[in-house]
């Protein structure tokens, strides 16, 4: 497994699972696993338990069942490509839920420059949508390639679906999901639920009438992107 | 009040009953090591076996990226990831926690670390409770140092003491807490408190145990008794990849199987149902206690997972949550039961349980 993690460090990969924060961390003791797991191999002198009692055939089985999955999800992690998490695992957390922001950072958002506003991510956007929905806000801030995932609100599924993205502080176990709502009806047809897109445009009221978003991304386009390196938003 | 002595609670070894009956097995211990150095022809097999898994994986792994992703569905997708990330946030601190338990049975002389503790059990039991401020690593690393300072000569309930408490008294656990909550409602002083408290209530009671080698799982127990037996006769670099060996080979196992579960359950168990008991005061305490059993996550950042939670539940049950999980989870039990037996972790479980909905309470009504 410490050889495995290596191989994800090498091929850039870990952010898939863990905050990069940890990366060094993770990398050096992996290495020294690897390390101590092949001088036990090579050179690790003759002195096993002769004393031991045989264990008894109950614990011989926990232990080669728990040896057998253990084998089996290591092949697991070899074999399936590694992949980010998908909207099952968004649907299981409440979207914006932990959309931070303040009234200075808000203050900060209302008098950013252009090329600012320009980068602002899913996280921003869903920060801002939280503290406010003043259509004058937004006036003079059009929304410039917020690249996300698909995934359906669930209270207009028809027509409006978020621009997500997984905030990780940690691991992908902590993963939970801003969005930003984007209106454009029978968006279905088009683009599936998990696949990754770019929007631009503008936000304006919402036209949905189920929605409860009452501001959304009414959208110049929307184009098929490919998932970033790094998925997740740290 | 008054505590068995230390050694009637200590891990059998070579001071007790355990040794002596395996004197004439120390005989043989002693002929291995005047015999020299010698490596089976097994060792080869192994590195060499070793050396063509590692091909043959990273050859099937060459092929599957050529095909693509495999299009499994997202809960089986999002369960191998979420088991997965588990399993490599998890991998680091496992090193680490078995380094430093070998450093600890190994490296640092006997008397050393045992010396430095006061001799009255409770003032013991505090200082160990703390250890945590100096070693900062999650609750899964915790485990192979716990084993190791059973093996170095502590008692049980002290190892358990240790073990319990930290992961919530030290500097990370402290500082992300504070990140998240501030001094709001007291979260951040009802968790140090309590995790504290809970760590020593459940040493004292352990060690009123009548039979303390009881409370270790069978295969533990024995491993304690094979070190004290003939241990001393190998070098510190054998014992140093003994022990990586064998904790490695015993906790990544159930490090997988403790994260599998977590992760099948992040998927299955719609979330509805745990946020739907938020508005109880007294499910809420339970759905939060539930919550942090089935995540499985690291007391590190379960502030920041658990805060978007602080609006819809009361603060006593973000604190139960925050104490209960660190202690107890799925991955955790599945680590534990390498050290513990199943009857042990049960009234562990039990009694942790009880006194995190006892601490939450207090602080819905103190807050």
């Amino acid at each position: 497994m410490a050889a495995i993690t290596l191989w994800l460090a090498v091929t850039g990969q870990l952010a898939l699972y863990i905050h990069p924060r940890y990366n060094v961390f993770t990398v050096t003791m992996s290495i020294i696993a690897v390390v101590l797991a092949v001088a036990s191999v090579v050179g690790r002198r003759d002195h096993d338990d002769e004393d031991a009692p045989p264990p008894r055939r109950s614990q011989r089985a926990l232990g080669l069942t728990a040896a057998a999955v253990a084998g089996l999800f290591t092949l697991g992690m070899v074999l399936v490509p590694p992949a980010s998490l998908s909207t099952a695992t968004a649907d299981q957390r409440e979207m914006n839920a932990t959309a931070g922001g303040d009234e200075e950072s808000l203050a900060a958002a209302a008098t950013a420059d252009e090329a600012s506003i320009a980068r602002f991510t899913v996280r921003e956007w869903a920060a801002i949508l939280r503290q406010t929905s003043d259509l004058s806000f937004f006036a003079d801030k059009p929304v410039t390639d917020l690249v996300g995932f698909v995934i359906a609100d669930e209270d207009d599924p028809e027509n409006v679906f978020y621009v997500s993205r997984f905030v990780v502080t940690c691991c992908a176990v902590d993963a939970q999901p801003l969005g930003v709502p984007v209106h454009l009806p029978d968006w279905a047809a088009t683009f599936e639920p998990d696949s990754w897109v770019s929007v631009s445009g503008e936000f304006a009221s919402n036209p949905s009438s189920s929605s409860l978003q009452p501001v959304a991304v009414i959208p110049d386009t929307v184009d098929s992107v490919e998932q970033p390196r790094e998925p997740y938003l740290f | 009040m008054s505590s068995p002595s230390l050694d009637s609670a200590r891990a059998p070894g070579p001071h007790d009953g355990g040794g002596s009956d395996r004197a004439g097995r120390d005989h043989a211990g002693h002929d291995h090591a005047m015999a020299g150095p010698r490596r089976r022809p097994a060792h080869y097999l192994w590195l060499v076996g070793g050396v063509g898994v590692l091909v043959t994986m990273v050859a099937l792994r060459s092929l599957t990226a050529e095909a693509g992703p495999w299009g499994l569905p997202n809960p089986v997708q999002d369960l191998l990831t979420l088991s997965t990330s588990v399993v490599v946030e998890s991998l680091p601190f496992i090193v680490l926690g078995i380094a430093l338990s070998i450093l600890v049975q190994v490296w640092i002389p006997e008397a050393w670390l045992l010396r430095i503790l006061p001799r009255n059990p409770w003032g013991r039991r505090a200082v160990i409770s703390l250890f945590g401020m100096f070693l900062p690593v999650c609750e899964c690393g915790n485990v192979p140092l716990a084993r190791g300072l059973v093996r170095r000569g502590f008692t049980i309930p002290e190892s358990m003491t240790f073990l319990v408490a930290a992961p919530i008294l030290n500097p990370v656990t402290i500082i992300t807490t504070h990140q998240a909550f501030g001094f709001d409602d007291g979260i951040l002083v009802a968790r140090l408190l309590g995790g504290f408290l809970i760590a020593n209530v459940l040493g004292w009671l352990f060690s009123k145990h009548p039979d303390p080698h009881s409370l270790l799982s069978g295969r533990f127990a024995e491993q304690c008794r094979l070190d004290d037996g003939h241990g001393h006769t190998h070098s510190r670099r054998d014992q140093t990849l003994d022990l990586f060996v064998r904790e490695s080979s015993i906790l990544m196992p159930a490090l997988v199987i403790g994260s599998l579960v977590a992760g099948g359950i992040q998927v299955l168990v719609p979330r509805e149902v745990l946020v739907s008991l938020g508005s109880d005061p007294l499910l809420s305490m339970l759905a939060m206690m539930v919550l942090a059993f089935v995540i499985s996550i690291c007391a590190n950042v379960d502030s920041f997972f658990i805060l978007p939670f602080a609006s819809t539940f009361l603060p006593g049950s973000i604190v139960a949550f925050l104490v209960f999980g660190p202690i107890v989870d799925i991955k955790m039990l599945a680590l534990m039961r390498t050290t513990y037996s199943t009857r042990t972790l049960v009234q562990l479980t039990t009694i942790v349980a009880l006194m995190s909905a006892g601490l939450g309470l207090v602080v819905n009504y103190v807050a």
